[in-house]
Formats: structure tokens, sequence, C-alpha cells
């Protein structure tokens, strides 16, 4: 369990946040109202969205309660805690009695403060943490720790449909911004007690919320505490996007495919989940990660599992087949267009040809021009304001599609080439790694433009050799191809059915490498 | 361990790539693509003649047609590449040899002996072997290469597909390819044979787009006969059904029709849909001896007579006939060759096979044993099928 005392302690030695280095030992609240007010004062440098509000309780008991106005739900506020802390039956009730400082505290603790999360603070670190992340501090002239109530309500865009991976079918449901409701969409899904939900905060300035959810049991030990270990030494002043993580955890930083695979469906991480995998999840951001990541899951798609199997291992397959020409059709159009023109049936080369009468450019280059061309529209199309939209779509195809064929500047053929090389580009259901092979695309290119297919062949070599050389979490980034299990092709390049998956993937998992009694797990069929 | 820079070495591998220049990068905007080359005699080594495609009179969506789709060039040289190279005085690009469709060997070479011209393109490391050799009969190479086809507007195109349907569906042509070539004039069973090409019509009306704006295209190419060759040389050739034994025998008749009289007068045609035949080889008292088996199967095609082809026996009867018109066909072939003395069929390499000890003796007169070689067929021809209706409407016909 040292393990887990390291994870919990790093996490608060990070929680320093009253501007100084993170290692000053923390401070204490002090018995007087009127101190700790000052110090919160001082710290916050008067800002203005820091409401503080003194009131006197019943009894004369002086008290403040200090919120941040936006994040803390003020309907909250003035409902259960200042009505019911200043409320006459409280008054007559402590005038009755004659309590003290401390009484007033259990009596609003049972009585009064009707909010679901209370906590005690006794630092200014952690008080300083519980008011900026929305709650309500509530500060009493004699007590030397204040009470923070959970009052977390602020503009949130809610839960609505993924944009990033649409499905025909399956849940439209997506994560958002608020790390609280992503957690409760993964429970939601998973109902099991073994589901487990570990927090830190990292950033020095930021504080943000990071959680790791795994299944107990499932999950290997051994990674879920490297990932504690990896997620403990991230030492940096903001976390804002999960991608922060990602790069920071890595095992590799040097290698265009993408080790950590991120998803935001509900969905996909549960399944993931259950498969014994790591989720990472970042407050302020609905991009979940998963760890480890290895290659074959970033061509899985979550649509996959929710069609009949036989369709999805076709799709499957054509897939592939798409991702193939992503990487590798414009090379081999360069290539044997002007290395190998022996390689082509007579009539296509006669056709090809006659194409590139009169076309100034090497077919390198008119590659270049076009992917690069290609590239450009595709970046303004993301970025530009959403009105613009069907401008650029049509100045592209326009002049990149038929003026620049017409003017003789590019081959038709060219353009049928880099075309069907975008669009394969699409198949891919994970956007990270359609950016590798959007990377690796051009060198294979320069390759094939000096070399033929032997630079082809020579490029693909070197992406195999640093594929198997590849790592995510201590795994083998090539599973389950190498090392091969022959198990564990049920769900690699196909997909079997349901029924016949009955093991999890065991580099992955602890010891319960089961998902159904192979008993109940035969085919389904109808009783004799 | 030392650890390699890795800036460093990828900088490295960048320099090494650029510094290779593409050196042999051609776009294809840069070739000239031959798709027929013939060579002829000259007074001193060879006159050597290309059909070079112009991609965009060729291409489909082209206008096209106001020029010609090809260009032929041609030099004389003491060797074939000198020849070649001499054209490049001529031609605006290099010219291309991969995609060479047709080689014509003009006959007067052929006669001379054809050899020496092969070597080049066998030893050609850009070529495909693809190619089919073809002997121009009665003329030379190079005007086989100037005649415009109609439909295919490549000529050798043209010649290529068509000598690939004639010999499927026809048989009396023989496609024939490079290395199967230098084998036939290198082994001693066997002797090689070339289809013969020929113009029919006006050499020089082919030669012009005039040819193509008239459905009866005055000059066309045709296939015509099989020439057959003592090693490198042209010594006679194979007539129309000689040559359709000859494809028999060699086991390349895939499909063709055969006419056979009916006992009443007329003609009845039954189209051979699949051929198989066999050679066997003996040595009996040191006689050798050859059994060539011929397996087909037909269709009833056409019957131009008054036959009654569903009763009974009669079927028996038309495959009777049949198997006479194949087996006459294969002893005219054979009679011709031995005539001509050179054993085109391979019977020299079945001998071979069947008794190397007594091939090893007599290798060397084979062409004179051949001359002797008994040679029995057996013809096995099953009809199948009588086609979509029974008995001919010529018999109802009120005569």
């Amino acid at each position: 369990m040292s393990r887990m005392r390291s994870w919990k302690r790093s996490s608060a030695r990070q929680a320093g946040l009253d501007g100084n280095d993170a290692e000053e030992t923390p401070r204490p609240l002090s018995a007087s109202l009127e101190d700790n007010l000052d110090t919160i004062r001082e710290v916050l440098g008067g800002s203005d969205d820091i409401v503080i509000r003194p009131i006197r309780l019943s009894g004369g008991v002086a008290a403040a309660i200090v919120f941040t106005e936006g994040l803390a739900n003020e309907q909250l506020i003035a409902g259960f805690i200042l009505d019911r802390a200043m409320s006459d039956d409280a008054d007559q009730e402590h005038e009755r009695t004659g309590r003290g400082a401390q009484e007033v505290v259990s009596e609003l603790e049972r009585h009064i403060l009707a909010v679901g999360e209370l906590e005690f603070l006794h630092v200014f670190k952690s008080l300083f943490h519980a008011l900026l992340s929305g709650n309500t501090i509530v500060l009493m002239d004699g007590l030397d720790h204040a009470i923070a109530a959970g009052t977390k309500g602020w503009k949130d865009r809610g839960v609505s449909e993924t944009s990033t991976e649409s499905v025909i079918r399956g849940p439209r449901e997506a994560f958002s911004e608020t790390i609280r409701t992503n957690t409760a969409l993964i429970r939601r899904r998973i109902k099991s007690p073994r589901l487990r939900l570990e927090t830190s905060r990292i950033g020095r300035e930021t504080q943000t919320d990071v959680s790791i959810m795994y299944m107990q049991g499932i999950a290997s030990d051994k990674i879920v505490e490297e990932v504690r270990k990896r997620l403990d030494n991230i030492d940096i002043d903001g976390i804002l996007e999960s991608g922060y993580i990602e790069e920071l955890i890595q095992d590799e930083t040097y290698t265009p495919f993408p080790t950590v695979y991120n998803s935001e469906r509900p969905d996909v991480i549960a399944a993931e989940l259950l498969e014994g995998k790591i989720a990472i999840l970042v407050d302020g951001t609905p991009f979940v990660l998963i760890v480890p990541a290895v290659f074959v899951s970033f061509l899985h798609a979550a649509e996959d599992y929710y069609h009949r199997a036989d369709i999805s291992t076709l799709i499957r397959l054509l897939r592939y087949v798409g991702i193939l020409i992503a990487l590798y059709f414009p090379s081999l159009y360069v290539a044997i267009t002007t290395f190998h023109q022996e390689m082509l049936p007579t009539q296509l080369l006669i056709s090809l040809a006659a194409q590139r009468e009169g076309i100034p450019f090497p077919a390198f280059i008119e590659a270049i021009m076009m992917e690069a061309a290609f590239e450009i529209l595709r970046e303004a199309g993301l970025r530009m304001p959403r009105t613009i939209g069907p401008a650029v779509s049509i100045v592209g195809t326009l002049v990149i599609g038929q003026a620049a064929v017409e003017a003789g500047i590019i081959s038709a053929a060219m353009v049928i080439v880099v075309s069907t090389t975008a669009i394969s580009s699409f198949v891919f259901p994970a956007y990270s790694m359609a950016n590798a092979i959007r990377m690796l695309r051009f060198p294979l290119m320069g390759l094939a433009a000096s070399f033929g297919l032997f630079g082809i062949i020579l490029g693909s070599f070197a992406i195999v050799l640093h594929l198997t050389s590849l790592r995510t979490f201590g795994v083998p980034y090539l599973t389950p191809f190498a090392p091969m299990n022959l198990g564990e092709q049920k769900d690699a390049i196909f997909r079997l059915p349901h029924w016949m998956m009955t093991r999890r993937p065991s580099l992955l998992t602890g010891s319960g490498g089961k998902r159904q009694q192979p008993a109940k797990a035969a085919k389904p069929k109808p009783d004799k | 361990m030392r650890r390699v820079r890795t800036p460093g070495t990828l900088l490295l591998i960048l320099a090494l790539a650029m510094a290779t220049g593409c050196w042999n990068r051609r776009e294809l905007n840069d070739l000239a693509i031959v798709t027929a080359l013939g060579v002829d005699k000259a007074e001193r080594g060879y006159h050597v003649s290309v059909q070079v495609v112009d991609p965009s009179e060729v291409a489909a969506r082209s206008s096209g047609g106001s020029f010609s789709p090809v260009t032929t060039y041609d030099a004389t040289g003491d060797t074939m590449a000198e020849a070649i190279r001499r054209m490049t005085t001529v031609t605006p690009r290099k010219l291309y040899f991969a995609h060479l469709r047709l080689f014509v060997i003009g006959e007067a070479l052929a006669r001379e002996g054809m050899g020496k011209s092969l070597d080049l393109l066998s030893r050609d490391q850009e070529g495909r072997t693809d190619f089919y050799i073809v002997v121009a009969k009665g003329h030379k190479a190079f005007d086989v290469l100037r005649i415009l086809t109609p439909m295919e507007r490549i000529p050798a195109s043209k010649m290529h597909s068509s000598l690939q349907v004639s010999e499927r569906a026809w048989a009396p042509t023989v496609s024939v390819q490079l290395d199967d070539l230098i084998t036939e004039i290198v082994a001693k069973g066997i002797q090689p044979a070339l289809t013969g090409i020929t113009i029919k019509g006006d050499p020089i009306v082919g030669r012009e787009l005039q040819n193509l704006r008239t459905p009866d295209t005055p000059t066309r190419l045709q296939y015509q006969g099989i020439a057959v060759f003592r090693s490198d040389k042209l010594i006679g050739w194979l007539n129309e059904s000689e040559s359709k034994g000859f494809s028999d025998i060699t086991n390349r008749l895939n499909s063709t029709m055969v006419e056979i009289p009916c006992p009443e007068g007329g003609k009845l045609a039954v189209e051979v849909i699949r051929s198989k035949s066999k050679m066997e080889g003996s040595v009996k008292n040191g006689k050798p001896e050859i059994v060539v088996t011929m397996r087909s199967e037909a269709n009833v095609a056409d019957v131009e007579c008054h036959m009654h082809i569903t009763g009974r026996n009669s079927l028996e009867e038309i495959e009777k006939r049949a198997e006479e018109t194949m087996r006459l066909n294969a002893e005219q072939a054979v009679a011709k060759a031995k005539k001509l003395g050179t054993d085109v069929f391979g019977f020299g390499e079945e001998i071979h096979r069947a008794s190397p000890t007594y091939w090893s003796r007599v290798q060397n007169e084979w062409d004179q044993i051949f001359k002797e070689l008994t040679v029995s067929f057996k013809v096995d021809m099953k009809i199948r099928r009588i086609g979509t209706v029974g008995e001919s409407f010529l018999d109802e016909m009120k005569e």
C-alpha cells in the first residue's frame, strides 16, 4: 500500500495554491475569523469574483461565507446555507442551550448545511482548492478550521451527441467537459463494485482533477501501478486537455504512432475498461484517455461490436484496404509511373501517358503539390468559421480539381490518386492514427520518387521495425501479432461473434481472463 | 552502449536519399512507347523499324482522329543495337521497349536466319518478354508496321489481341513468345514455328488515315499460315488446314470449327469446345514411334444439309467424320513437315523423354530420322450438344 500513499502524498505536494513554491509547508488556519479572512484577501489579491459575505450566526457568533461567483451555485448557497444558518429557529435554540462555536458547528453540520458534500479544512491550501473549485467555505470566529460545502454548480454544456465518433447503431452520448459527469457516464454502464476511481490533482496552477478508472481484478496491477507512477511524475503548471497528459506519460515521443487511445464515447471507454485497460479522465475535456493502447485498437470502431460479426469483419477488411490506400497509393503511383512503367498494362500506360502529355512537373512534384493543396484545404476547413465552409470547398474543387487539370498543370490521374487517398484517409475510426498515416505518406512518397518500389519496400520495412519496437505501458504495440497470440486473433483483424470471444486480452489483464464461462458461451442454438 | 544521435542520422539518411538524384527516373511523358518492332534484311546488317504510340491520339478521352495514332521510325545499322540507337537522331524521346506487343521479322531475313537479331531483346533488362513474334509473309516488316488498323487504334495491339483471339477460337495460328522461340531454335528435338502476317490490299493506301475512314478498310493486316523453321532459318509455310493440324498436335488447339461433308451433299460444321492432345514416344526395335492422342469435345454448330442429326447413330456418324477431318489435317501437317525436313512438333523432344539413350545416339541426325518417323493418330471426338434446335429447318423446306 506504500504506493497508494505516495500517490496521495505527491498529489498533495502539488496542491500549493498560494502562488508560492509547492514545497512550502501548508499553513494552518487560525482561530480568528478576521485573520483568516485577511489571509484569504491577501492571497487572492482581492479578485472580484471571490465573494466574502460576513454573517452573524445565531447566538452572535461572527462568521463568514466565502465562495467564487460563477463556480458556486448561488441558489444553493442562499437556500441551504444563508437561510438556515441565520434562521430564527437556530437562534432560539442556541440562546436556550448557550453552546459555543464548537457546538454551533456540529449543529450546522447536522441541521443546517443540508448539502451533500461537507468537508473540514484545516490548512489554507485545501481551503483555496475547495474555494476555487466552486465550494462554499464557511468560516467561524473561534474555530480553527473551515467548513467547505459542496455547492459546485456552473454553466455546463451537458451531455450531447458525439461529434467525432458518430455511429449508425449505438449510443449517441458523448462525454462533456465536467469530470463528474464523465465518471457518472461510465458508472452508469458498469455498475460493478470493482470499477475503481482514483483522483489526483495535476498542474501546479490549474489544479486539474485527473482520475484513473480501472476494473479491480481485471486490469493488471502492474500496469495500474505504472500509470500511477507516470502521473505522479508529472510536474507542470497546467493541464488543459488530456493531450497534455498523453504526451507526458506516453512511452515514446519520437513516433508518429499514437500509443495512447482517446475517445469521447462512454461506451468505448466502458468496453476498454472491461478488457482490462485503464482510463484516464481529465477535467475540462470530453476526451478520455485509454492505456495501454495497441496498434489494432486504433483500427477498431465502436460499431464493429454492435453489428453482426460477419458484417463487422467485412467492414474491418474494407477499412484495412482504405488504410493501405491512404498510406501507399500516391507513392505507388509515383514509383510505378516514374520507374516501373513496365508493370502497367499497356492500355493503362498509354492512357496515363496521354494524360501526362504536356504536364510541366515530374510526377513526384505533382503529387506533393496536390497533397499539400489537399492538406491545406482540409486544415482550412477545420479552422474557419462555419459560414465560409461552402466557399472554400467550391474554390477547392473548382481550382484544384478542375481548373488545374484543364490548364494542363496537373494530370487527371493525379487528381484521382490524391482524392482517393484523401477519401481513404477518412476511414480511420481513430483520428490520431489517421494523422500518423498522413504523416508517413510524405516520406514514403519521397522514397518512391528517389528509389521507386525499392524505396517503398524500404520505407515499409522501417515502419514495421519501428512498430515492433514500440511499447505502450510495457505492452508490445503490435500485440497480438508480435508477439503472436493465436487465441487473440479473434478480435484483431476479424471480429468473431461475441459468443466465441470468451477470454480477455492476456497481456493486459491480471488474473481474471475470462469474459464468459465457456459452458454458457457455446453457440446459441434452439433446445433439442 | 553508445546511443545513436537521431537527428544527425536522419539528416545523413536524407542526404543520401537526395544524393542518388533519381538517376533512372523517367516521367511518362519522356517515353516513346514502342508497340511493335520490325527487323528486315539490309545490305549490311539490319533495317530496324519501330512503331511508336502517340498517346494523346489514342487515349479514350481525347478527340483524336486527325493525326495518325502511331508513328514509325526506321534506321539501318550493322547490329540491332546500333540501328536502334541511330533512331534517336529522329525520335523526339528515348524509345521504351518494355511494352512491345509484336516483333515482326521480315521474310527475307527469316529465310536467311534471324537468330542474331534476337539477342538484344532477350538481353535487355527492362523488357517484358510477353510480346508475340510473327513473320511478315511476303513483305518487309517495315511495311507491316506502317498499316493503320480500325477499332484498335494501335496496330500492334490489334495484332497482339487478334493473334490471341484467333489462336483460341480458330486455331491455325500460334502465339510464340521470345523465350519459347529461343528454346526451340536451340533444341534439337523441336524446331520453331511462327505465325505469318501479311498485308491484304495496297500497302501504300494502308499507311494513310484514309484507310480507316471507310467501312471495308481497303488494306488490312491478316495472319496467314505458319512459318516453319529449321534452327533459325525459315524453310517453308503450312497452309490453313495444315496449320490447324499443327495446333492440334501440339496441344495448342482450344476451340475451332471443323467442317465435314454430309452424306447427301452439303456441309455441316462442329465447334470444338475443348481439345487436348498428347504425344507419346517410344522406341521399338531401334525405331522411334510417335502416337498422338487427340481428345476433343464439340457441339454441332451449323447444319447446312439434309441430315437427321437426332436420328440413331447420326451423332456417331458426325463424330466419325469429324475425327476423319482432324486426322487428315494432322497427317497433312506431318507430311508437310516431313517434306520440309524439320520437326516443328517437338517429336524429337518426346523421343528424348521416352528413351534418352537412343536420343543421345541419334540427336545429330534427327532431321533425317524424322522424315521416316512413324506417326500414328488416335482421334476421339465427342459431340456434347446439338444446339437449341433439333433437326434443321432445312428439312421441312420444300425443294
